[in-house]
């Protein structure tokens, strides 16, 4: 289907569903001689796929520090600031801030340190991360279209300012399934404070199908909303339930025995009946050893709920889930890294949560040999100006800002591009967030300009009509 | 009132001023009276209105002008003296003055051509214009014109000898020629059983009741079924059906998305509207015509007002500027020649249409059309009521206005407390800046004064209170106690259609846009429609005397709902054939142009559009028509020899055997259970969706009522569609998520589907009710409580097997009762099309 010129809205189902055992005493095989005969085979949402070619990445864990995070303040260090502090920026051209009006120049409030064999700089607001900067690849030089939220949310996340576009999880799902049926392929975890801006289009389908859409999962309780069955219908009683449903089904499905939608059906309620055991399982970090829990934070009071979250992308990028992403910030005002004031407050508070289990995410995953096959970005929806806003915050900037990627394929101790001397604006070697996601489907073994899905007679891409790898990235 | 002076005086002064374009009037009017302090010579605030950039990026205090939208520029504010300080300084503009500067900004802001530089550099930019104007020109060539589509469809021959046809259903004609071509058996009649069951599911969206079913099924005459269609269609469940099918198409919404995603409490009214008109049969030309211009067709009607919110259905920005304004209007365009003309014509917004003979300059034409827009709350309610309303609406503000200056005051000293808190943390600069006096202050230092002032008024009020001293606080609760009571008193909002309507009868200039850039203006656009789909010239003729808008709209909707227009009489039949047999003549409803699919059976499409037409646009007679043919009654199972022919039933041998959308099925659950409430129109209602999935994130709020109450259970149709909190079955299910047209949905089986229905409260609960119904219907006798069950679920008696396997599961304990009712829920036949 990568490249297919369907034209028409596509009917999915796994091809693997129909080998499944199937209650009520119809056995498995029957149904895969019924789908062996089935002719044409209608497109499979998840079964694994290859790529164009053979890609380093074949996961990917995506860290979306929503409301924005500030580069001056984190991996971008500008002494000019403290050299200008107060000051009005000037020969910039038009400020342009969000909220109200342009204040003077503002110093960061951190100090930066050399971290690593590479030296890289990075702030007090990440001692850890700082310790793991030789596995990572920082770009200094991004920039993006919209300086308002849900804009630029949602070109982060779907490559368009506009709503309605598959996200990049749905891209990558459609692109290589996923490597275990039982659990979704594309997981996603708001912040315990609430979801981000935009809400479900950031993880939407688009126009492709359902199947591809990000499920969402809680870090507590049932990762799943109605995973598990109603109180008065526990587990024993739920699989006598389905023996039966398939017993009836089976009898209507006699009159058309090679309608695959019909046994996809069927298959998809095993699939569902095996998925509340494994997804369960999954996010279960009872299991962990408590020197793991230690590593993510999970004994302290800040990091421990996005420190469960990063362990528990660890464990489903383990179990063949293709794509997690994990929002660090939700709900209102300080709650995200959104810092229009008070922002020693406001990033210390988001650094100080997520520091510690990011590089743990790093070390654990290497420990666990799954550091080379798997993707970490770390990235907003924009950066945050040199200037002060509400005399002691920032406001967004998508002109010039930093993401972080590492693990697979990703050249670490890198550094690429860079801003003007205040931070503001992405000067040398400019890169787009096209240039992002090209960056990341090459990663995972696809041309961006390939991977395309027909769409009202246009074959649509996650990258529009642009976008370059960038290649200083790769190792 | 106030209105409609302003507007017939607009149209005094815009006929004296002829000759003048706005752009320059606009600039004289900047020039005598702001360039002054705001120029060459001196920048005030920092602000220098001589060139749009300097403009738009304003001074200390923000951007002076947002092109395309008055109300947020703060120039025009300020010269209204709606804002302070009051400008010009010490006087105010004249109201023609006013009014020239509104309408310019409104119609983006643009400045004349600089008339001081040198000779070389006007040859130049000439030289540079007349490149520009030659890339604007694309023309359509004959060889294009002569795509099937864009010829305009002439009616052929019914197939077969003339005396095999009389009497004959035209649509079975067609097919069976395919089918005689291609060696393909019909299926036989379905079972009555099944076929009543296929026609309530497909013309209602819901499963016929036992009574039904047996009203048809013991109906003798010989012509029950065409009765049965006449009575499907009589009822107001069938408008409900058709309009989902439509509101898909148009990308209704109950708010607006993005980061406010705010609620639209009259959205509701369109969705009535479009239910209704198919309930009453409004023809398919009258129909159009309303949602593209019901303002200027109908002034008087207030249907025709609800009508245009067809316009307005669009995602909505939270920021306004000259590029989100550029946004609106491509929705606008792009639904349009989606749901009307099957076309795509996004693409034409940056450059030429790639695949299809659609020039950029067709987009831009087509631009100036709709470019006048603006929306519009239509009261519903007489002018007495709208007037009783601003009046107390008035009195609560003057009321509130003094207690909120009281809490100004109250709060001051706590404020400063925290002012001074922060400002002790910062570096010393912050602080100097704060204490110098306002005149003294360097440039530098305003700026940051300024942050500072607004810091002080966005400091949140938990924190402002536990500044406070007891009796401050007690002072505050008063006031803020007198607050909240004079909020509770405030009127409600009048009931109000949705509306568009346009800035005058004078529409305002717009203009071709290269790159699809605002700063790559090219010539003006007249207004105009799709060139390849046009046989003759298009006109859009002069308003009439006393038009408030300039009825460009009008004439373009005139020339869509004409049978002139190739386009979309093929468009719209190919939707109703689509909704009735599964995938439509042409597999790509929203693409008729060289990218779409070509029609399996073209000489039928064109018949069934001629035929549409000549019928004057009734889509019932469509109906009518298509559900009367033999090929609707058909069995829908596989035939061997058909398979190996055709094995996608691309020549409709069978009738499909789909999923049902998610809507069909849920509604379906509660009609079974019995619980399905079944008033037609009305608000929307919000039922439970698990704060987990939508919590936090800026204003965004659902506010959804418990599983249990009854108020809820209403059809799919009524559920508020809220563009980023979806109902999750919905969702997960392939409901479109309304940011554009859908014409088709997609039909996913995925796990997560099969959870929601094996685990979700509410089918749990609504299996329970169902369970309830069976016993108060038929008692305890578990073979009744089946044979029951699935004549409401499934329109039949279980079979021998399935009754014994049932009864069996029933007899289980208390508990399987419920347990097999949902069971029914979760069946194959259930969930498919019979």
């Amino acid at each position: 289907m990568i490249n297919s010129n369907h034209n028409s809205p596509q009917r999915f189902f796994s091809r693997r569903e129909l080998l499944n055992r199937v209650g009520g005493g119809i056995a498995g095989l029957a149904f895969a001689q019924m789908a062996a005969q089935a002719a044409p085979m209608r497109t499979d949402p998840m079964v694994p796929r290859k790529p164009h070619f053979p890609g380093k990445a074949k996961a990917v864990i995506s860290i979306f520090c929503y409301g924005g995070v500030s580069q001056m303040d984190t991996f971008d260090p500008k002494p000019m600031l403290d050299k200008r502090q107060g000051e009005v920026m000037t020969g910039k051209g038009d400020v342009v801030v969000s909220q109200g009006t342009p204040g003077g120049l503002m110093p960061s409030p951190w100090k930066f340190k050399k971290y690593g064999q590479c030296g890289m700089d990075v702030s007090e607001l990440f001692p850890h991360v700082g310790g793991c900067v030789d596995d990572i690849g920082f770009v200094r030089s991004m920039y993006a279209i919209s300086n308002d939220h849900a804009p630029a949310l949602f070109q982060m996340n779907t490559g368009a300012v506009l709503p309605g576009y598959p996200s990049m999880g749905s891209w990558i799902t459609y692109g290589l399934g996923s490597e275990n049926e039982n659990l979704p392929g594309f997981v996603v975890f708001s912040d315990h404070r609430g979801g981000p801006i935009g809400g479900a289009p950031n993880w939407g389908n688009g126009y492709m199908p359902a199947a591809y859409q990000g499920t969402q999962f809680r870090s507590s309780g049932d990762p799943i909303v109605d995973l598990n069955p109603p109180k008065d219908m526990p587990r024993e009683r739920q699989r006598r339930w389905l023996d039966y449903l398939a017993k009836l089904n089976a009898e209507h499905l006699a009159k058309n025995p090679l309608d695959t939608e019909l046994t996809a059906r069927i298959a998809s309620y095993e699939l569902a009946f095996r998925m509340q055991v494994s997804a369960t399982e999954a996010v279960d970090i009872a299991k962990e050893s408590d020197e793991t829990r230690r590593l993510y934070g999970l004994d302290e009071e800040p990091t421990q709920f996005f420190g469960r979250q990063a362990l528990m992308a660890a464990r489903l990028v383990e179990r063949g889930v293709r794509h997690v992403q994990i929002f660090s910030g939700g709900g209102n005002f300080q709650e995200s890294w959104d810092a229009h004031w008070d922002i020693v407050e406001n990033h210390g508070t988001h650094a100080r949560e997520t520091d510690k289990p990011l590089a743990a995410l790093i070390k654990d995953l290497k420990r666990r040999g799954l550091f080379d096959s798997t993707l970490i970005i770390w990235h907003g929806e924009f950066g945050r100006m040199p200037i002060s806003q509400r005399m002691d915050g920032r406001d967004h900037n998508p002109l010039g800002f930093t993401i972080w990627m590492a693990g697979g394929g990703v050249k670490g101790g890198t550094v690429v591009g860079s801003t003007d001397e205040f931070g503001y604006k992405a000067e040398e070697n400019r890169r787009s967030v096209n240039d992002l996601h090209a960056t990341i489907l090459h990663l995972l073994g696809f041309d961006h300009e390939k991977l395309t899905y027909p769409h009202l007679g246009r074959n649509m891409r996650l990258t529009d009509v642009s976008g370059n790898v960038i290649k200083e990235l790769l190792a | 009132m106030r209105l409609a002076l302003r507007s017939s005086f607009v149209l005094i002064f815009l006929s004296v001023c002829w000759g003048q374009s706005l752009e320059e009037r606009a600039h004289g009017i900047l020039k005598k009276n702001c360039f002054g302090c705001h120029g060459a010579a001196l920048k005030s605030s920092n602000l220098d209105l001589r060139t749009r950039e300097a403009a738009i990026a304003g001074g200390e205090r923000g951007e002076s002008i947002v092109p395309n939208y008055p109300e947020r520029s703060r120039l025009y504010s300020l010269a209204t003296h709606q804002l302070s300080p009051a400008m010009p300084p010490g006087k105010k503009l004249a109201d023609e003055d006013l009014e020239t500067l509104r309408l310019w900004i409104r119609a983006g802001a643009s400045w004349p051509a600089d008339q001081t530089v040198s000779t070389a550099k006007k040859d130049e930019d000439a030289e540079k214009k007349a490149a520009l104007r030659a890339m604007e020109e694309r023309p359509v060539t004959v060889e294009e014109r002569a795509f099937w589509s864009f010829k305009k469809p002439v009616r052929p021959a019914v197939p077969g000898n003339a005396a095999a046809a009389a009497g004959r259903n035209p649509v079975d004609a067609f097919l069976e020629a395919k089918w005689s071509q291609l060696k393909l058996k019909p299926s036989p009649a379905a079972d009555p059983r099944r076929l009543v069951r296929r026609a309530y599911l497909d013309m209602w969206g819901l499963p016929p009741t036992p009574e039904q079913v047996a009203e048809f099924v013991n109906d003798k005459r010989p012509d029950a079924w065409s009765q049965l269609v006449e009575r499907l269609m009589a009822s107001p469940h069938y408008g409900e059906r058709a309009a989902r099918h439509w509101l898909d198409l148009v990308r209704y919404a109950d708010s607006g998305g993005f980061e406010y995603d705010a609620d639209r409490h009259s959205a509701w009214r369109y969705r009535d509207y479009v239910v209704n008109a198919f309930n009453n049969d409004k023809p398919y030309d009258r129909f159009i015509r309303e949602q593209l211009a019901g303002d200027e067709l109908a002034p008087s009607s207030s249907e025709a007002q609800v009508a245009t919110g067809f316009l307005r259905h669009g995602p909505d920005h939270n920021v306004k500027n000259e590029m989100t304004r550029m946004d609106e209007l491509d929705d606008i365009i792009s639904v349009t020649s989606l749901s009307f003309q099957g076309l795509t014509l996004g693409c034409a917004r940056c450059h030429n249409h790639k695949f299809d003979p659609i020039p950029q300059k067709d987009y831009y034409q087509i631009q100036a059309v709709f470019f006048s827009t603006k929306p519009q709350e239509f009261p519903l309610v007489g002018a007495a009521e709208v007037a009783a309303h601003k009046a107390e609406s008035e009195r609560i503000d003057g009321l509130v206005k003094p207690l909120r200056k009281q809490k100004t005051a109250i709060e001051k000293s706590a404020r400063d407390l925290i002012l001074a808190d922060k400002l002790a943390k910062l570096p010393p600069y912050m602080g100097e800046a704060w204490r110098k006096p306002a005149d003294k202050r360097t440039e530098a230092q305003r700026l940051n004064a300024r942050q500072i002032e607004r810091a002080i008024e966005a400091v949140d009020e938990k924190q402002v209170q536990a500044k406070m001293t007891e009796a401050e606080r007690a002072a505050l609760e008063k006031v803020t106690a007198g607050i909240r009571s004079l909020e509770a008193q405030r009127p409600k909002p009048i009931a109000a259609a949705m509306a568009m309507t346009e800035e005058g009868a004078q529409a305002l200039p717009s203009y071709f846009l290269h790159r699809g850039s605002p700063s790559g203006k090219g010539s003006q656009m007249e207004p105009g429609v799709f060139t390849v789909a046009s046989w003759s010239k298009f006109e859009a003729p002069a308003p009439p005397a006393d038009a408030k808008t300039s009825h460009r709209r009008l004439a373009f909707a005139n020339w869509i709902a004409s049978s002139e227009n190739p386009l979309t009489a093929r468009v719209m039949v190919n939707r109703i054939w689509q909704h009735h047999f599964g995938e439509g003549i042409v597999p790509t409803p929203n693409n008729f142009g060289r990218k779409g699919e070509a029609p399996t059976h073209p000489e039928l499409l064109d018949w069934l559009a001629t035929e549409f037409v000549a019928k004057g646009w009734s889509v019932k007679e469509m109906h009518r028509l298509m559900l009367n043919s033999r090929a609707y009654r058909m069995a829908s199972d596989d035939t061997e020899a058909n398979r190996v022919i055709d094995s996608t039933n691309r020549y409709l041998w069978r009738m499909p055997r789909q999923r049902l959308d998610i809507e069909t099925i849920r509604d379906g659950m509660l009609a079974a259970a019995g619980t399905l409430e079944r008033t037609v129109g009305g608000p929307a209602v919000l039922p439970y969706i698990d704060p987990v999935l939508f919590q936090g994130s800026s204003r965004r709020t659902w506010n959804g009522k418990p599983d249990d109450d009854p108020t809820t259970w209403r059809r799919s149709l009524y559920v508020f569609n809220k563009r980023t909190i979806r109902y999750p079955l919905f969702e997960s299910f392939d409901q479109p998520d309304m940011m554009s047209s859908c014409a088709r949905r997609n039909s996913s089986i995925t796990a997560p589907q099969a959870l929601l229905l094996m685990n979700n409260a509410v089918v749990r609960l609504q299996a329970k009710q169902f369970a309830e119904r069976l016993r108060r219907e038929v008692g305890n006798d578990a073979a009744k409580q089946v044979d029951r069950a699935f004549e409401l679920a499934l329109a039949r008696a279980p079979h021998d097997a399935e009754r014994r396997q049932s009864v069996e599961f029933v007899r289980r304990d208390d508990n399987s009762l419920i347990d097999f009712c949902q069971g029914l829920f979760n069946l194959n036949e259930f969930a498919f099309m019979p």
